[in-house]
Parts: C-alpha cells; sequence; structure tokens
C-alpha cells in the first residue's frame, strides 16, 4: 500500500537517508529501529512530507505522493492545498508536545476532521467523542492539555490521528517521554489499534513491544536498511553486525 | 534655507557631548547597581523592601519627570546648577535601576546545583562568590546589560528638554533656524544609530570573546 | 496640611486633565501601535525576502533612535509639506511608529516560542496555511506576548511626557507649567509621578491578571 523507493535525503552535506526501499502493506506494521541519528525519525517525517527529500518517491495506493513527476524528468512539488489533501490520508503521532494547548481534548480531536478535511461539525463531534472514549478518556473531554498527564495526551493525540481515518498511522517515539508507569495505558491503546487492519510505521526503542505487534521490523543504520525481517529473526537472530551491537547495547 | 558643512560639525560635536554623558553614566549607574543589587538579596527585610521601591519609582517614572525633578529641586537647594551635572544625577539614578535589575537577574539564573555543588566542594563564600558565580553572572548579564547601554544613549536626549546641549538639542537648535527639518534629523538619526550599533557591535565582540573562554552556550 | 489641601482644590482638575490627556494619547497610541506592529509583522512573514529585509531596516533604526526625533520629525516636518496637524496628533503618530517596531519584535519573540511540534502538527492534519495560522499559532502567539505587550505599555506611557515638547499639555507639561507658576520648588512634578507611577501600576497589574486568566496554561 506504501511503497517507497530510492528516498535520498543530505543535510549540510552528510547523507541522512542514503536510498530506503520499502514497501508496507495494507493493515501491515513496521517498525523501525537504529541508533540515534540512524535516520529512522527523518524517515518518517518524509512519508508525511513534514520533511522534503532530494530523491526518491513515496506511493500510497499506487498515487506518487508531494512530487509531480514531468516529462523532462524533473519533479515538481503540488501545490499547498494538494499536499495538505495528501497529508491527511495518514495520521501521526509525535514524541513530546504533541497537542494545541490552547484546545481542550474533544477540540484538538475536531480539529483536523472539521477545519483540515472540512467534515460538518455536529458529525465530527460525534465522531471525536467516540474516539476519545475509546482511547478512555470519555470523561476528559473537555480538559486542557496542561491538566492531562503524558499518557493521557498522547491517547488523545493517538484519538487526534484517528479523527482523519487515515490509512497509515505514523508514530515517533510516543511512549520515550513518558514516565515508565504511564507507558503501558499508550501501548495498550496501541495494541487495541492493530485489531483494527490500520497500516502503522513506528520508530520505537522498546523492543518488546515492537516485537509484540510489528509484522516485520527494520534496522536503520548510515541511511539505509540494514536489515528487514520478522521480530524473532530481527531480535533473536541478528545477521548485520551494527545490528548485533545495537541489540547488545540496548538489553 | 539648508543646513551647512558646519552645522554638520556642530552636529558631530554634539554627538560626542551625548556619548559622554551616556559614558558617564553608564559608570556611574553601573557604580549604583553594584550597590543596589546587594540590597535585592539581603537578609534584612526593609533592604529588600526599599530596593523594591526605588526601582519601581524610578522604573516607573518617566525619565523627562526625573530630570525636571532633579533639576529644579537640586537648584532649589544649591543655587544655579549646570544641567550637565543634573542630567548625570539623573541619568545615574535611572540606569542604576535598570542596571540593578540586570544585576539582580543575573544571579538569580544561577542554577541551585551550582550552590550546592560548590558548597560541597568546599570553598569558602567568597572564593565562590569569585570563581563560580561572578564569571556566570557577567557571561548571563552581558546581552542585557549593553541594552540598558543603548538605552542610556537614548535617554541622553531626553535631557534636551532641561537644557543640555547634546545632540538632541543641537538638532533642534539648527531646525528652528533653517526649517531643513529632514536632512538635520536624518543626520542627527544617524549618529544616534551609530553610537547604539557601535555598542552593540562591542557587545557581540565581547561575547564571542567570553564564549571562546569557555563560558559556553546561550543561556544557563 | 492645609496649604497641601487648598493647593490641591486649586490644581487638582488642571491635573486630572493633564493625566485624561496622557491616558487618552497613550490608550490610542497603543491600540494603533497594536495593529501596526501586526501589520510589520505579517509583512516580515509574509512578504518574502524584500518584506524580511525591510521590517527589519525599519526596526533597527526605529530601536536605535531615541524616540524624540520622530516627534520633531512629524511635527516640525509635516508642516513644511502642508500637513497641519494638531500637536497632540503628531506625538501620538511618532509614538505609533516607535512603538510598532517594538511590538513586531514582540510578535516576533511569541511567534518563535510556539514549540515546533505544533507546527508540524497542524500540517499533518492537513490545514490550509490561513486556517493554521489563524486556529494554531495566533491563539498561542498572542498569549506568550502578553507580558512583553503589557510592558511595552508602560514604555508607551512614560513616552508620552516627551510630548510635552512640543507643547502638548499632559501631565509632565502641566506640572513643568505649575512649577513656573506658582513658583514651588518641585512639589508638582511629584504629584505628576504619583500620577505616573499609579497608571504604571494599574497597567501592571492589568497584564498579569490578562496573563493568569488564561485558562489552558
Amino acid at each position: 500500500m506504501i511503497e517507497i523507493r530510492g528516498l535520498r535525503k543530505s543535510f549540510g552535506g552528510m547523507a541522512v537517508l542514503n536510498g530506503i526501499d520499502l514497501s508496507i502493506g495494507a493493515g501491515e506494521i513496521v517498525a523501525l529501529i537504529g541508533r540515534s541519528g540512524c535516520g529512522k525519525t527523518t524517515l518518517l517525517r518524509c512519508i508525511n512530507f513534514l520533511e522534503d527529500y532530494d530523491a526518491g518517491e513515496i506511493k500510497l495506493d499506487g498515487e506518487v505522493l508531494w512530487y509531480r513527476q514531468l516529462e523532462t524528468g524533473e519533479r515538481r512539488r503540488y501545490a499547498e492545498r494538494d499536499l495538505a489533501r495528501q497529508r491527511q490520508r495518514m495520521g501521526i503521532v509525535f514524541q513530546q508536545f504533541n497537542l494545541f494547548p490552547h484546545m481542550t481534548a474533544l477540540e484538538n480531536v475536531c480539529l483536523g476532521p472539521r477545519f483540515g478535511q472540512r467534515l460538518p461539525a455536529a458529525a465530527t463531534e460525534a465522531r471525536a467523542r467516540e474516539l476519545l472514549a475509546r482511547v478512555g478518556l470519555a470523561d476528559r473531554l473537555h480538559s486542557y492539555p496542561a491538566h492531562l498527564s503524558g499518557g493521557q495526551q498522547q491517547r488523545v493525540a493517538i484519538a487526534r490521528a484517528l479523527a482523519m481515518k487515515p490509512q497509515v498511522l505514523l508514530l515517533d517515539e510516543i511512549t520515550s517521554a513518558l514516565d515508565p508507569e504511564l507507558v503501558a495505558e499508550v501501548e495498550d491503546v496501541i495494541r487495541a489499534l492493530t485489531q483494527e487492519g490500520i497500516a502503522m510505521v513506528l520508530v520505537t526503542h522498546a523492543m518488546s513491544f515492537a516485537r509484540e505487534i510489528a509484522h516485520r521490523i527494520a534496522y536503520l543504520a548510515e541511511g539505509q536498511i540494514a536489515e528487514l525481517g520478522k521480530p524473532q529473526d530481527i531480535l533473536d537472530r541478528p545477521r548485520d553486525p551494527g545490528l548485533q551491537d545495537f541489540l547488545r547495547r540496548i538489553r | 534655507m539648508e543646513m551647512t558643512l558646519f552645522d554638520l560639525w556642530v552636529l558631530t560635536r554634539a554627538a560626542s557631548i551625548s556619548l559622554l554623558l551616556a559614558l558617564a553614566s553608564i559608570a556611574f549607574g553601573t557604580a549604583l547597581a553594584l550597590l543596589l543589587t546587594p540590597l535585592a538579596f539581603a537578609p534584612w527585610r526593609i533592604a529588600r523592601i526599599l530596593y523594591r521601591l526605588y526601582v519601581f519609582v524610578v522604573r516607573g517614572t518617566p525619565v523627562l519627570l526625573l530630570a525636571l525633578l532633579v533639576f529644579y529641586a537640586l537648584a532649589a537647594y544649591w543655587g544655579r546648577i549646570s544641567p550637565y551635572a543634573a542630567g548625570v544625577v539623573v541619568l545615574t539614578l535611572y540606569l542604576g535601576a535598570l542596571f540593578a535589575e540586570v544585576f539582580r537577574g543575573g544571579v538569580l539564573a544561577i542554577p541551585r546545583p551550582l550552590w550546592d555543588l560548590s558548597k560541597s566542594l568546599g570553598l569558602p563564600r567568597l572564593s565562590i562568590l569569585r570563581r563560580v558565580v561572578s564569571p556566570l553572572v557577567a557571561r548571563y548579564t552581558l546581552p542585557p546589560y549593553l541594552n540598558v547601554c543603548v538605552m542610556a544613549v537614548k535617554a541622553s536626549s531626553v535631557l534636551s528638554i532641561i537644557s543640555v546641549w547634546e545632540l538632541t538639542f543641537a538638532s533642534r537648535e539648527i531646525i528652528e533656524r533653517t526649517l531643513d527639518v529632514y536632512r538635520v534629523l536624518g543626520v542627527a538619526a544617524l549618529l544616534y544609530f551609530l553610537m547604539c550599533f557601535a555598542i552593540d557591535r562591542l557587545g557581540r565582540r565581547l561575547e564571542s570573546r567570553l564564549a571562546a573562554k569557555g563560558f559556553a552556550g546561550e543561556r544557563l | 496640611m492645609g496649604q497641601y489641601r487648598a493647593w490641591l482644590d486649586a490644581y487638582g482638575a488642571a491635573y486630572l486633565e493633564a493625566a485624561a490627556w496622557t491616558l487618552a494619547i497613550a490608550v490610542l497610541s497603543f491600540l494603533a501601535a497594536l495593529i501596526w506592529g501586526a501589520v510589520l509583522f505579517f509583512l516580515r512573514l509574509n512578504a518574502g525576502r524584500w518584506g524580511e529585509r525591510s521590517v527589519d531596516a525599519y526596526v533597527q533604526v526605529l530601536r536605535n533612535t531615541p524616540v524624540l526625533l520622530p516627534i520633531y520629525l512629524i511635527y516640525f516636518g509635516f508642516p513644511l509639506f502642508g500637513v497641519l496637524w494638531p500637536a497632540a496628533v503628531c506625538g501620538g503618530v511618532a509614538l505609533v511608529l516607535q512603538n510598532g517596531a517594538y511590538i513586531c519584535e514582540i510578535f516576533r519573540g511569541g511567534y518563535k516560542a510556539i514549540d515546533r511540534v505544533q507546527h508540524d502538527a497542524a500540517m499533518s492534519l492537513g490545514l490550509m496555511p490561513w486556517t493554521h495560522f489563524r486556529k494554531v499559532t495566533l491563539p498561542q502567539m498572542l498569549v506568550h506576548s502578553i507580558p512583553a505587550l503589557g510592558n511595552q505599555a508602560v514604555l508607551l506611557l512614560k513616552d508620552t511626557s516627551l510630548l510635552s515638547a512640543i507643547t502638548v499639555v499632559e501631565l509632565t507639561m502641566q506640572s513643568k507649567v505649575l512649577t513656573e507658576r506658582t513658583g514651588t520648588a518641585y512639589a508638582p512634578f511629584l504629584v505628576a509621578a504619583a500620577f505616573y507611577l499609579a497608571m504604571v501600576w494599574a497597567l501592571e497589574v492589568l497584564t498579569q491578571l490578562a496573563h493568569r486568566s488564561v485558562r489552558w496554561r
């Protein structure tokens, strides 16, 4: 469903992404792991074009996103309006400062469908309530983020991402900034989502969680996917020496 | 009528007077602030209240009003006094409050752990002050300190209203004589700009020198 | 004590009128400066490199020159082109031009204070630029700017005293007139100072209230 081909990105002379090829099927869950600075967050942010990339192609359901390929071989970026529409097909949850502090949980979740997708207010609110109930925050609809714990904020963020009915959910180390006792509630929500058949790409350090829910794990090093495979293979029988070293360090 | 080259020369001389006034006030003001800031941290409540009162009054009153007050008050007690003297006194009192707040901010910005660390190393109080606190305070307070210095140059223009002959006074004189408003004020603005800009540049240079010496980073 | 009472009865009205002028000029100029500062900020953000550079130049010039210069420029200079405004208007416009520059910088600070992730989150929801600005950026920017704006209001209030140099009868001018008329050494200035301090104190309280009343902090 998502096809990434030959993705390259340099920053200040350094190659951050050095030719990434990755295919993600509908409903598939892929975890991205690797050392800090290996490019996994950059890759995630390129997928929904929060970061620009220098070369390569990203396709969703066969449609090329973000750039239009011209006959001359050049590429031209889509107009702002089209980019916005394309972004609405994906949801993203960040590590920190996810929510809009000046809006309640309910308003946060309604914002995207209401003003991004321009859906009617009543329907948007009904769906928002339902989503917030699903992540276990039915009683906190009118709370502001400052009055919510980190775990609660992340759950609202997940509800907000889901409100757009995305085809894929991008998760950028969503539990790394949480106190340990709050991690479980967020992981529970994600675990429940795996039943819905929504595709996910998650950047994570939580190996046990990745092993549990991911269909495949990709290990990134030096801007490339050094190893890719099922969780058991990657985590128990790593072949790449860099990966072996990495796993040894984090145990 | 047009302004002449002589007028230009006059303006430049007047600018140097402005600069001198500012520099003198900065020097005295800094000295005053070094006496005031400790009051803000004194163990006696009365001292802290006096400090806050002083800062509130001086910062809450327009500089012009302060200047008029000081000028007329000094004249009442000492007869005719030089506007320059009154001017420097006013600016000193004004800048003293501003600098005191800058220094106070600097002391407050030192992270608590640093005090604890120095104490646990068994350093004597004075040594802590000299080797640990002061350099950090200096590094942190340099930008706002220079900001106040720029304000000093701009405040000197207010003194023109109590007949201190400096750049703004001279500009008004020439304007009232020649009506060459735009050119005269253009020159005056340029001269002020150069003085303020020079202070800003000097500051950047000092900042990078301090940074090279190892006072790393933006803020504490 | 009695003489002070008599003095107050005689001149209290004059002071109140002068204080009213000070307040009126300050309030109107501040509101106008907010608008002008917002315009400058928008230009800086949206008019490309030309916009950014010219606004920066404008701000730098006004930040590094004393406020009396624009005041004299308009008061003495505009009549040369046939523009004959009353002194208070000349002064007010000069104050707006000056403070607009500072307010533009305050808005910039408020804008920069917004965490980058906010911007990413809004983009990922597919919000169009104007909606993004209106619903996400602007509210946060304004709240972050409140303390600095309050401070600027105090500065503007104090700068109204400079209008006495161009014959506007506000508090400072009034106290100067009274000093010369009654021959008292400096008491009128103290009274004027008391007025200013009261106004400044009120402004500071208002600013704190405004900042605290934002429910979502």
